[in-house]
């Protein structure tokens, strides 16, 4: 039987710790800052991978993607030659109408990209990216103005050539500053154009290129911008979402027929957010490999304090093992109290990375997950019994004689 | 706490039996206890005394069970304790033993009655009887209304007796007092002593005295003298 008991070996070590109300907290803080440090990146690592499924899901979950050159290796990660590989290729007119032909239950729009200024008579935005496409797109990709701010460009429009175009949020800001840009006109590239839409605001995916920073036009219209008529990507909206992966295997029979197979991909957004995922969660681990270093540092802070304490409190130690401690009683009265330095360090760890968590998710996307706050507590505690261990045996073997003439 | 003796060594508690103890230092050997045999009886009053150096504090440690003899046999109650290990001692100091100690040895910005129930935390004393067993040690040293205060809010006088409580608090069957007013003035010593003689009178408890006060030991009813790691006189009264 253990005597004195469990219960009262806690509350005797309590009562040391409290007596030192100063110490415990300097020896608690190297854990406080760990645990926070650990909770804190593991909320924003999971803030961001929901963020970006969100903002996946607002693309339009049903779409694929057809892009010229390899995108994915074959483990699912980015290719390494993917940029290059886009430069060379790109699609014609001839896919879209093959496509068109043979995937009968699918919407497919093709998409070309120019670079240019859009100027209106107050201002001048430089090489911006101009989308062309399709009537299907914008309801597609979710960026048909909403009402009282203008429409989306039609078919008709496309196929007459009609000079319109849809700006984006903050282009529209920044050359129609002070009224609506809606019925306004730009030029690009000596071409005036027809505004009869702005984007809804959608905000930018970390500082990249977004929404609101994007001009769309008709498809024809930016074949004349760019001086061609090639397809840069097709964007094919599936009928369902469960009709996502025949769809995709239906496409790639169809540009097999004209290309080789590293020269295009098809792929679909689960495909793009689980590479995107897998880089955040790879960053994560690495972010919170390194806070984690400073639990160690705060366990042997607390190691340290732990073998002055034992030196500190010599002589109690000869005392309680001359009245009647045994060694073990010893060991465990300064194990448990290394533990509650710990685990007090832990508890307010995980208040401090709660709090914090909460705070950042005001301007930075961050959820705290009960997994993060089981490790970081976990891992805590294990840090005080592997560093409290070497105090307690020093204590728990003290002479009992050599520790009562201690001075 | 009595147990069935022998019926020869009826009142003999504890007996050394050519107790010798060496110290290694660094190539010599040094011999702090040269066959040393006494007996130390219930209700006795005894005291140790010697020069500096003599031994006698090897004797303490041995008689206190906080060190093992090189060679010879420690009985206590007529059984052989020099073998034991260190959780067995540990024990017997908590059931059988008293310490009070010159330095008082009282646990810093810890309550009197917080002291005083201390060796109880290592005993088999049922949870709520501790409180009132450790309320009556404190009102039988005159500090009933100490219990609260702290070692730093009572004079040395009141800190021994505290201490003199807790050695008393397991019900020992010997306890043991090394210079136990060595490190107070003449008067207070001159209390505490009193109240070791009247426990020693009115209520029959062993005490053993530790001290190279040559006066001091001779209040005892008998006196050991030790020298040189020898026992000179009063071997066996």
């Amino acid at each position: 039987m253990l005597k004195p008991s469990f219960k009262d070996l806690l509350k005797s070590s309590f009562r040391s710790i409290l007596k030192n109300k100063s110490r415990t907290i300097l020896t608690s803080l190297g854990i406080i800052i760990g645990v926070t440090s650990v909770i804190l990146l593991t909320s924003i690592g999971n803030g961001l991978k929901s963020y970006v499924t969100d903002q996946f899901d607002a693309l339009g979950a049903n779409s694929v993607f057809i892009s010229p050159g390899k995108v994915f290796n074959d483990d699912g990660g980015f290719s390494q030659n993917s940029f290059a590989a886009a430069m060379v290729t790109s699609f014609t007119q001839k896919d879209l109408n093959l496509l068109n032909r043979k995937l009968k239950n699918s919407v497919v729009m093709p998409v070309n990209v120019a670079y240019a200024d859009v100027k209106s008579d107050k201002a001048i935005k430089k090489m911006i990216e101009i989308d062309g496409s399709t009537e299907e797109y914008g309801k597609s990709n979710n960026v048909v103005p909403s009402a009282g701010n203008g429409r989306w460009f039609t078919n008709e429009e496309n196929n007459k050539k009609t000079p319109v175009v849809v700006l984006g949020y903050k282009i529209a800001e920044t050359l129609f500053p002070s009224s609506s840009a809606v019925g306004k006109k730009v030029i690009i590239k000596g071409k005036t154009l027809k505004v009869i839409g702005v984007v809804d605001q959608k905000g930018s995916s970390f500082g990249g290129p977004s929404v609101d920073d994007a001009v769309y036009a008709p498809f024809s219209i930016v074949s004349d911008l760019a001086g061609n008529e090639n397809i840069n990507t097709f964007v094919v909206r599936a009928p369902t979402k469960d009709a996502i992966e025949s769809t995709k295997k239906e496409i790639s029979k169809v540009m097999l027929e004209r290309y080789d197979k590293d020269a295009f991909s098809v792929f679909d957004s689960s495909q793009l957010l689980s590479s995107i995922n897998s880089i955040i969660s790879v960053l994560t681990i690495a972010l919170t490999g390194i806070a984690a270093i400073s639990l160690v540092v705060g366990g042997v802070g607390i190691m340290n304090i732990m073998l002055v304490s034992v030196t500190e409190r010599t002589r109690e130690i000869g005392l309680r093992k001359a009245i009647g401690a045994y060694p073990r009683a010893i060991l465990i009265q300064f194990l448990i109290e290394a533990i509650i330095l710990s685990c007090f360090g832990g508890l307010v760890g995980v208040i401090l990375g709660g709090l914090g968590t909460l705070a950042i998710n005001s301007f930075f996307p961050a959820k705290i997950t009960i997994s993060s706050v089981i490790l970081a507590f976990g891992v805590s505690s294990a840090v005080g019994i592997i560093f409290g261990v070497a105090p307690a045996r020093k204590a728990s073997k003290l002479s009992p004689i050599e520790a009562l003439r201690y001075e | 706490m009595t147990k069935s003796l022998p019926k020869n060594n009826s009142n003999v508690i504890l007996e050394l039996k050519n107790v010798t103890k060496t110290y290694a230092t660094g190539t010599n050997c040094f011999t702090a206890l040269d066959n040393v045999s006494l007996k130390i009886h219930q209700g006795e009053f005894v005291s140790i005394t010697g020069p500096s150096g003599s031994g006698k504090s090897t004797l303490m440690h041995i008689i206190g069970l906080l060190d093992n003899p090189t060679s010879g046999e420690v009985l206590l109650n007529g059984k052989d304790i020099s073998k034991l290990k260190e959780h067995q001692l540990a024990q017997i100091r908590n059931v059988n033993l008293g310490f009070v100690f010159q330095q008082f040895n009282l646990l810093a910005k810890t309550s009197a009655l917080e002291n005083v129930l201390l060796p109880l935390l290592y005993s088999d004393v049922p949870k709520n009887q501790r409180q009132e067993i450790g309320l009556n040690f404190l009102k039988k040293v005159g500090l009933e209304d100490k219990i609260k205060n702290t070692p730093a809010q009572l004079s040395g006088g009141q800190q021994q007796r505290v201490a003199i409580a807790r050695a008393l608090v397991n019900n020992p069957q010997i306890v043991l007092a090394d210079e136990p007013t060595g490190n107070l003035d003449s008067k207070s010593g001159a209390d505490i002593m009193e109240f070791f003689h009247q426990l020693n009178e009115k209520e029959g408890r062993t005490i053993i005295l530790v001290t190279h006060d040559m006066d001091l030991a001779r209040q005892a009813k008998r006196t050991i003298v030790i020298k040189d790691g020898k026992v000179m006189e009063g071997k066996n009264a």
